[in-house]
Formats: structure tokens, sequence, C-alpha cells
């Protein structure tokens, strides 16, 4: 274990690309999660209210919301930390390294299990920065705090860290399939934020597919999947229902796809011929 | 003798092309093995199989007497045509990584770049290198664990002449130490001067195995020309003992001598007979006569 994460910690330690996307992802981070209350005020200044309530005074930052609603938000920036899978895989496949470290002496498994361990160091550095910067948030805006209330619903941190990992892991898929980073990059992106998400909205909402089996269906998209396991919080400060636990369904999809991803990887991992 | 690498009826398919074929080899400790072949003969597509870098369709293939086969890797070093480095890391960043696999320490990293002339460059990123010190980074990162095999596939492939002959020096060293080697080429001039096994392969079929010693000490034909008249002097050869068959090459005439037989008997022979001759010269059997002829028998 120790020796596969060392093995991924050499190649990225001296690697510039490496750091700067990571410093991207951390600020990017910081402003999603943590940067509710500068949006807030943006939309006071737009004129905008919620029923003749100041929007500045919706306690988005108090403890335990405070959690759901930052990993809500910052799942968002998940992407960016997919993008240094990306590259962290397809330099091994472009620079014939992967190849290198076979013929060296690992076995294709132990590949396998280094970039899950590179993806799970990223996912818990992510979620550790996110409890700080949590914490360091609701001790500014927080109205209250007490023990009990700071860490209950820390499951949705839990919740937050499987979210990358199996994201993560769909990312290592697609670099290994298709050899191009830019492409996979690209693809990742718009199938994330535009392909599934249209074609969820049109068999959930379209006449033809609406209360049949086809909108049941979109629950078990690689993307929905992750999306259902912390769904929009905000409703709560309209007085609507949320989803404010974590269903034990969605988690069970989601580890399915992850059982998925690494199936398929071992499987190229062993068919494909490494010239 | 211990042995290193037993390969069992191993087969390759690309497609409907079978690229290696039933192919079954073992390899002794100490041996320097050439595998020949022409372009495309599979010599590279083995190599791979027994890297585990490519996926055989059939046969299998033991280190070490059954060692668990990432386990062996470790104890081989490749020198491959195409070398998977880091562009963005130094050679000694790239080597503490082959160290980090091989778990060998990082203590000989220095060592071995001193070894292949790269010291001073150690610091700089493998990008700016040109050809030839990759060439060489590649082998100091096959010398770095100190390991009993080696394995090379055209190792003197785009390099200079002098690379070729540091590269010839270094796989000399390295047999004296008692290594086993393994390499594939097509350039046979090497494995003669190399090697001391040898296989040929063909489309990825086995065709000849054998001792380059063997196959060297094979000289019985001789040329001979004299001032003299070429039939007369053709009865003359005809009729020696020796002679197993006698044709005319040239200007001159090209004797076939039975086992046993050499040139200084011929000569002798045709003094006796009243022929002074002016050129008689022994052919050495070069490795690339014997390969064009076992070619030639399995066209």
């Amino acid at each position: 274990m120790i020796d596969a994460i060392k093995l991924e910690w050499l190649k990225v330690r001296n690697y510039r690309v490496f750091w700067i996307l990571m410093g991207m992802y951390l600020l990017a981070l910081t402003v999603i999660a943590a940067g509710g209350v500068f949006f807030l005020e943006w939309i006071k200044s737009l004129g905008t209210d919620f029923n003749g309530i100041d929007p500045t005074i919706i306690p988005i930052y108090d403890f335990p919301d405070i959690w759901q609603n930052m990993t809500y938000l910052g799942s968002f920036a998940k992407i960016l930390l997919a993008f240094v899978v990306i590259i962290s895989v397809n330099n091994d496949v472009t620079y014939n390294t992967l190849r290198q470290n076979i013929i060296d002496g690992i076995s294709k498994r132990r590949y396998l299990l280094g970039k899950l361990m590179f993806i799970i160091a990223l996912a818990t550095i992510s979620t550790l920065y996110l409890f700080f910067t949590g914490m360091i948030t609701g001790s500014i805006y927080s109205h209250v705090w007490e023990a009990r209330f700071i860490f209950d619903k820390l499951e949705f941190l839990a919740a937050y860290f499987f979210d990358i990992v199996v994201y993560c892991s769909l990312a290592f898929l697609l670099s290994l399939v298709i050899k191009k980073a830019g492409f996979v990059i690209v693809l990742l992106f718009l199938y994330t934020l535009m392909f599934e998400p249209i074609v969820g909205a049109i068999l959930t909402n379209a006449p033809i597919f609406r209360d049949t089996i086809w909108s049941e269906l979109v629950a078990f998209f690689p993307i929905q999947a992750l999306n259902n396991l912390i769904t929009v919080p905000f409703g709560r400060y309209i007085f609507m229902e949320i989803q404010d636990h974590i269903p034990l369904k969605t988690i069970a999809i989601a580890a399915g796809w992850l059982l998925i991803y690494l199936t398929i990887i071992i499987t190229i991992l062993t068919k494909r011929d490494m010239k | 003798m211990a042995t290193i690498l037993a390969i069992n009826n191993l087969t390759k398919k690309f497609g409907r092309l079978t690229a290696v074929n039933q192919l079954s080899l073992t390899i002794e400790s100490g041996q320097i093995y050439g595998i020949l072949g022409p372009n495309g003969s599979g010599k590279t597509t083995t190599l791979g199989m027994i890297l585990d870098v490519v996926a055989p369709a059939s046969g299998d293939y033991h280190w070490f007497e059954n060692t668990p086969n990432e386990e062996a890797r470790k104890k081989i070093g490749s020198i491959l045509e195409s070398p998977g480095f880091y562009p963005y890391l130094t050679a000694v960043q790239n080597l503490r990584i082959t160290a980090h696999i091989k778990q060998c320490g990082t203590d000989r990293i220095n060592e071995a770049l001193k070894q292949v002339n790269l010291f001073d460059r150690k610091d700089d990123k493998f990008k700016t290198y040109s050809l030839g010190m990759k060439q060489r980074l590649s082998i100091a990162a096959a010398l770095l664990s100190n390991p009993p095999v080696l394995i090379l596939d055209e190792p003197t492939n785009g390099l200079d002449p002098e690379g070729i002959a540091e590269v010839r020096e270094l796989i000399t060293q390295v047999a004296q130490q008692g290594k086993t080697i393994i390499m594939a080429s097509h350039l046979l001039d090497e494995v003669q001067k190399v090697c001391t096994h040898f296989c040929v392969l063909r489309k990825g079929i086995k065709i000849h195995e054998g001792l380059v010693k063997d196959t060297l000490e094979e000289i019985n034909k001789v040329e001979i020309s004299a001032d003299f008249d070429q039939e007369q002097l053709y009865n003359i050869l005809y009729d020696f003992e020796g002679s197993e068959d006698v044709s005319t090459n040239g200007s001159g005439l090209l004797v076939t001598l039975k086992p046993g037989f050499n040139s200084r008997e011929i000569n002798q022979h045709c003094f006796t007979n009243g022929v002074t001759l002016k050129r008689l010269s022994t052919q050495t059997n070069t490795l690339e006569k014997e390969f064009l002829k076992i070619l030639k028998e399995h066209d």
C-alpha cells in the first residue's frame, strides 16, 4: 500500500503541472464552498429578495447545515481534481512509463492499486481541506457553536469523499480508453455538465417518458448516481422538503459504478498490448 | 545449470496474423542468447510477452524456475527500443522511480550514471537529452539494480558508431560477470560478436536453434585460381580425394571439401600435379551466410 502510493508520489512530486492544478483546485474549492456570503451579497445588490427576506441573513453557514451546503457546492469543483487524475494516467500512457513500470517489476494490479491510492489521497486532501474550511467559515458565520451541532451531519463529508473517489475512477478509466488527454478532459466536462443532465432532464420531464421506467433509469446514470449522494440543500431556506441524509440506495448505485470502473480498468490493463 | 527462462508453446495473434507461433525456448544461466530474425519475425513481440506487456494468446513462460513474474522482473534489466521515462523529471528523479520499483535502494544511482557518462547531466530534465543520452539513461536504469539477467531489444538501434561500440563493450563486460543476456537483433554481425547461443525466428516460428560457435566452425569451401587452363584445373581438383564438389566461381573455381580436409592438402595436391596456385582463399563461414541459408531452407 505504502509502496504503491510512494510510486505515484515520486511521479508528481517534481511535476509543476500537478502543483498548479492542485492549487487551482483548492482555490476553486475555497471560492465555491466558502464564498457563499459574497454570493448572497451580490444577489442582494441585484435587488432580488425572497418574499421580503434579506438574502444575506440566510444561515447557509450554520452548523450542522453547513456540511451539506459546502459539500454540495464543493463537489462541483471535483472536475478539476479529475483533470489531475487524467493527466497523471495520460502521462503514463503517452510517455510509455506504464509499460516501463510493468517491465521494471510491478504487476498490473499493483499499478491499479497505486492509481487508486493516488485518487484516495486526492479525495482525502480535498475532504480534510473542506472540513477545515468549513470549521473556519462556520466559526465566522455560524449562529451556533456547540459540539453537538458542529459534529452533526459529518456523513456528508464521507459522501463527498466517496463522490470524488468514484468520479476520479471514471476519469482514470476514460484516460486509459482514450489516449488523448485534451479529448478526455473535454468529453468528461461536457458529459458531466451537459450530456447526462440534458438526457436526464428529458427522461424525467418529457411527457412520453415521465412516470415510465425510463425516468426511473436516470438515478442509475453514472453522474446522476453521484449527484444523488448530496442533493441541492437550499430548498430548506424556502421551507421546501429536502433530502437531508444520504440514502443507502444511492450509495449502493455509486459503489456499483466504482466496481464497474475498476473491473473494466483491470480488464484493459490485462488484455491490452503495450507497445 | 539453473534455468533462467522456460518458454512453452507461446503464441500471439494480431487479428489474422500469427506473430509468434508455438514458440518454445529454454535459456540457461550464463548464456548470451541471441534471437535473430528479419524485421517482423516476432522478436519484439516475444520479448514483450515474457515481460508481461503483451498478452499471449496461449502458452506460458516461467522465470527462474517459477518465481512470480513481477518478482522475476525486478531481477531483470531491460533495454528496449523505446525507453519510458518522464520527460519533466531529471535523470536522477527518473532513476529514483526505477529504484523504487526494483526495490534496490537509491545509493547506486550516481554510480550507474557515471557508468554511462551521464553524471554531468544528472540534474537535467530527460526531455533535454539527445537520442543517444536517452538510450544511455535506459542502460543506467537497466544496470541500476545490478540484475543477474539483461534483456536487450535491438540495443544499438539509432546509436552512432561510438554509441554502438559502447553498448557492445558493455554487453561483453556484463557477460564476463557471468550474467545471462537475452537479446533480439537483426544485426547478425552483432550477434556473432557477442552471443553464445542463438535461434532464428521467421514469421513467428523458430526455424533454427544452436551454438554460435558450432555454426561458425563449418568452414569447408575454398576459392582457387591459377594461371592455368580452367578445364584442366577443374579435372585436377575433381580428382582430389577430398573434393566433394567443384564449381566455377567467376574467374576461379570453388571447391567444397569433405569433412576432415583443409586448404593445405588441396595446395599440396595441386602442386604435385604441376599447378602453382595464384590464389587460395578459405571462405570463413559467417552467421550472415548461415542465417540466409537457414532462411532459404525454410522458404
